[in-house]
């Protein structure tokens, strides 16, 4: 087993009309051993932009955490928040700085743009991105979820079909895989709104 | 060590004061290397990982009405699942029955495989065998290819004239007679809740049921074992199957969810 399935992890987020959600596993493990089924992925960066990590935990807390001090010195700087692009850019150039000593993480980035179009990109640990107009995946069991989200996926999704949808994808993809799961964490957000839901899994 | 990067030093001399707030962002760019001998290994090295051992539970344990045989049915390759539905007890006759772990195949072989040996030992000796002697052939037979990678973990439970036996056997060649046993990289969670709950003079039904949520606590902290519990009792009679509850319903049933109330509610506040 590789340094990125040390402690487990799934992620996925998807488009829908001018809206997204964005999903986890709860797990918390140190290779087979399961040690908290409430571990945090996702974290919320401002009201229309987040960033899942999926990896080594410990590089997911330290990540997010230089991350949220980048975010606000810009807003003190700039009096607004940053668009999804922007920050995707500074996440990719803020992993290739440690090139030869990387974090071992893959972020997902989900954010609502100007005129509410959604975005969402993913990257590698190394900050190469990756945009895609429909879904995208990390984590350890990420080759199921590119095949569930393949299937269920359908362009201009309502919120209410899309939190099914993403809901679906997840809890089944973790099922295929003993590093990830034990419940789910699912945030969708619209232009007016945020609902953050726990969906209850297979415990096993 | 620092690699050479002059250049692309070209604007770092445009920006005059250093103060500590600039200083990450204007700072010319260089990269830090980790200090090792080899660096294009250094992020395969980062963790040595142990091989998990034997990715499962299962449990057995003797008590006044006879044997207790419990397993999880989950299969792993690495991290993938292969199967939540797989038979990890294994019938090798209708009085003995015996727990797989480690290569499934090799289980399942070597099992068959004893099941003949006992079949031709009671058609030449008008008698059926022992429990003892049945692990015995089990073990010689594994002895003879130890060393060449087989990887067997079982346990054997039988009733026979001595009482109810298990006996734990393994590719190493070892052999142990006891009365509780619990195998795989799920064990030590499934020790903990049997020695807990044990007692020689339970009735079948309490010791079902702490087979059960043994096998149900090592699912839960386990990532290799998963899906169903399953629980045989083997008795002076012959084996019976008892149960088989996916672990699912099992969390449900002793962690039933507590609607937890709101700490605050949001009005609806109606239009002015």
């Amino acid at each position: 087993m590789s340094i990125f399935e040390y402690n487990g992890s799934a992620l996925v987020a998807m488009v829908g009309k001018n809206c997204f959600a964005i999903a986890s596993d709860r797990r918390l493990g140190v290779q087979l051993q399961t040690i908290a089924t409430d571990f945090q992925r996702i974290f919320k960066i401002h009201d229309k932009l987040y960033i899942g990590l999926s990896g080594l935990a410990t590089d997911v807390q330290t990540l997010y955490q230089r991350l949220a001090f980048r975010h606000k010195l810009y807003q003190l700087r700039e009096e607004r928040d940053m668009k999804p692009e922007t920050f995707a850019s500074l996440v990719s150039a803020l992993l290739y700085e440690k090139r030869f000593g990387p974090y071992f993480c893959q972020p997902v980035i989900a954010g609502l743009g100007d005129d509410s179009v959604p975005f969402i990109c993913t990257m590698d640990c190394l900050g190469a991105k990756e945009l895609a107009k429909d879904f995208v995946v990390s984590g350890t069991a990420s080759e199921s979820l590119y095949g569930a989200c393949e299937s269920m996926y359908k362009p201009n999704m309502e919120p209410e079909e899309l939190f099914e949808t993403i809901s679906q994808a997840l809890l089944s993809s973790v099922d295929r895989d003993c590093l990830s799961g034990w419940g789910g964490h699912v945030f969708v957000v619209t232009p007016t709104q945020v609902q953050e839901r726990t969906l209850k899994g297979r415990m096993d | 060590m620092k690699l050479d990067t002059t250049g692309l030093e070209s604007f770092a001399s445009f920006h005059g004061e250093m103060d500590d707030l600039h200083g990450e962002f204007w700072a010319p760019p260089s990269f830090d290397l980790p200090v090792c001998a080899d660096f294009d290994g250094f992020q395969k090295n980062a963790i040595q990982m142990v091989k998990p051992a034997k990715g499962t539970t299962t449990l057995a344990f003797v008590f006044k009405e006879g044997i207790i045989v419990a397993a999880e049915s989950r299969t792993s390759m690495g991290g993938y699942v292969a199967s939540q539905n797989v038979k990890k007890i294994v019938e090798i006759n209708p009085y003995m029955i015996a727990t797989v772990a480690g290569g499934a195949a090799d289980c399942i072989f070597w099992h068959r495989n004893l099941g003949m040996k006992c079949r031709l030992y009671e058609l030449e000796n008008k008698r059926r065998i022992s429990v003892a002697g049945a692990s015995k052939l089990l073990t010689n037979m594994l002895y003879s290819y130890r060393g060449m990678g087989l990887s067997i973990g079982t346990m054997v439970a039988g009733c026979d004239e001595m009482g109810p036996s298990l006996y734990y056997v393994d590719s190493e060649g070892g052999r142990l007679k006891g009365s509780r046993f619990s195998v795989g990289s799920g064990s030590p969670y499934a020790y903990a809740v049997l020695d807990n709950g044990y007692r020689y003079d339970m009735p079948t039904g309490e010791a079902a049921e702490l087979a059960r949520r043994a096998i149900y606590h090592a699912t839960f902290r386990d990532g290799a074992s998963g899906g169903v519990a399953v629980v045989y009792h083997v008795g002076p009679d012959g084996w019976k199957k008892i149960s088989g509850d996916d672990v699912r319903e099992l969390h449900d049933k002793y962690y039933p969810a507590v609607q937890v109330p709101p700490e605050q509610e949001m009005m609806q506040v109606p239009p002015v």
